[in-house]
């Protein structure tokens, strides 16, 4: 036992006294610590920066809800060939990160090339979304860059997969016929809900002109949604973008379809007024249909001079 | 007590030896002029350079009947060749001086590009670059979510963190990366559609 002992009292020592000097070596105030460690600098400074695609000045799209090729709801046929329930004009200025959607009256009786005049859903119906483009256009006098399509279980699919969409109901709802029964308020709608808002009519004061307003506070309400998902997850643009392929039918080709919905996550929807197109109840052949007042032919001459709001 | 007593020894005589080499360890260091250590230090040679390897993980969105595993792991090897050019472009290889970036710039999305020359320091070395003469990567990771539009690869979200050392004639520091990059499947490959991104020190 006694024989380590000297040899483990001079490690101990030994040990002290490396220890002690390395200390002294680098508390030394005459010696910067760099010089053990190695010089440690600032290469660069923070910086931070985001960007999205800028487009054109201005894109008129046309969104075109079908009441056909749904067969969850009975409804048979091609969206395409169907009549066009849900009409928006979206006008967006991509530069100054503004616009409007124009929401018009399914039954608004207007001029369709080639076909006299009729209610305005009919056009999709004799020619499909370029007849019904061209209706617009000539309406307007606006150049419409793309239109997009989708049917009664694209809607409530889109809404469902990507969980509800946000809402502000404007009114109490009690709609036997729609199946709409809402409370006013903003509130998360699920796809059968948010259907049955922007189908709600017969019960509505307003009719006609009540349930395009609707439908253009769902369009915005999914710009909300959309925006609020992106911004927790921008791995969400990919979902969205993935539902909408397979709900949708368009002429965007695809890369414009990302540009258009990285442009989106900048757009406020407060910046984005629904303007319901102005009419009139009025009757043709025995049918019930909107006559265009002046004010909307005023409107549609604004929104061609950029003014939005 | 025979047993007992040889680790005993050998205890002893490696911690005697770790001593020693402690002191002959402060005693070259304490013995140096001043300037010297400093000097020293900042002329060492540069830890060997990793090479750079992004690690990927990704998943994909894909239309039904497809596979969303298989197309992951299909469209990662492209997405990795895309970030590792990136990585490369922005700071490993990257260039001094305004011309030099338009490699970097060329994979940005036309819409995109004038916004991204703006904000180079916010995507690369950006101006400290001239004076870097070297990139050496500890750490390059990336998570996407790929979207195929029919059977290819059409657009993809993806998280990327980047960590180096860049050494300078001054000393070396590290380089950090934290970005999201939306991505655009084009004929001439993936593009940058869009970014949200930092560098710097992290926070």
């Amino acid at each position: 036992m006694s024989r380590p002992r000297p040899l483990a009292w001079i490690a101990a020592l030994g040990l002290v006294a490396a220890l002690g000097a390395g200390l002294v070596v680098a508390t030394s105030p005459r010696r910067p610590a760099t010089a053990q460690t190695g010089q440690a600098i600032t290469v660069q400074r923070a910086h931070a920066g985001s960007a999205t695609p800028s487009l054109k000045g201005r894109i008129v799209l046309l969104t075109i809800g079908s009441d056909s090729g749904a067969p969850k709801f009975g409804r048979g046929g091609a969206m395409e060939s169907g009549r066009a329930d849900a009409l928006q004009l979206v006008v967006l200025d991509t530069v100054r990160h503004r616009g409007s959607v124009l929401s018009f009256p399914r039954d608004s009786y207007v001029p369709i090339p080639g076909h006299g005049t009729n209610k305005i859903n009919a056009a999709m119906a004799f020619g499909g979304p370029p007849l019904l483009v061209a209706t617009f256009e000539r309406l307007t006098g606006l150049s419409i860059d793309y239109y997009a399509v989708t049917s009664f279980d694209g809607l409530t699919d889109i809404v469902n997969k990507v969980g509800g969409v946000r809402v502000g109901v404007d009114m109490n709802l009690r709609d036997h016929f729609a199946g709409a029964f809402l409370n006013k308020g903003r509130q998360t709608l699920n796809g059968r809900q948010a259907l049955a808002y922007a189908r709600a009519r017969k019960t509505l004061p307003g009719g006609d002109f009540d349930r395009s307003r609707h439908q253009g506070q769902v369009l915005l309400g999914g710009l909300d949604t959309f925006q609020r998902q992106v911004a927790k997850d921008p791995t969400q643009v990919m979902t969205w973008l993935g539902v909408l392929r397979d709900e949708v039918k368009t002429d965007l080709p695809f890369p414009e379809v990302l540009r258009l919905a990285l442009l989106a996550t900048r757009v406020p929807p407060s910046q984005i007024r629904n303007l319901p197109v102005p009419g009139t109840a009025g009757s043709a052949g025995g049918a019930s249909v909107v006559r265009l007042t002046p004010g909307a032919y005023a409107l549609f001459g604004r929104i061609r001079a950029g003014k939005y709001s | 007590m025979a047993a007992r007593s040889t680790p005993w020894r050998r205890r002893a005589v490696t911690a005697g030896m770790l001593a020693a080499l402690l002191l002959v360890a402060g005693c070259t260091s304490g013995g140096k002029p001043e300037g010297g250590g400093q000097a020293t230090s900042t002329a060492a040679p540069a830890a060997p350079a990793a090479p750079l390897e992004v690690r990927l993980v990704a998943a994909a969105k894909v239309p039904p009947g497809l596979n969303a595993k298989r197309a992951a792991k299909q469209a990662a090897p492209g997405l990795e060749r895309f970030l590792d050019r990136y990585l490369t472009a922005a700071f490993v290889q990257a260039p001094g001086g305004e011309a030099g970036w338009d490699g970097l710039l060329g994979l940005f999305d036309t819409p995109v590009r004038a916004s991204a020359r703006k904000q180079l320091d916010a995507l690369s070395l950006g101006a400290a670059a001239p004076k870097v003469s070297a990139v050496r990567p500890s750490r390059a990771s990336a998570r996407a979510v790929v979207l195929y539009n029919g059977r290819r690869p059409a657009a993809a979200t993806v998280r990327l963190a980047f960590d180096a050392t860049a050494d300078t004639a001054q000393g070396s520091g590290q380089v950090h990366l934290r970005s999201v990059l939306q991505l655009l499947a084009t004929g001439e490959g993936w593009r940058i559609a869009a970014f949200d991104s930092r560098t710097g020190p992290p926070q």
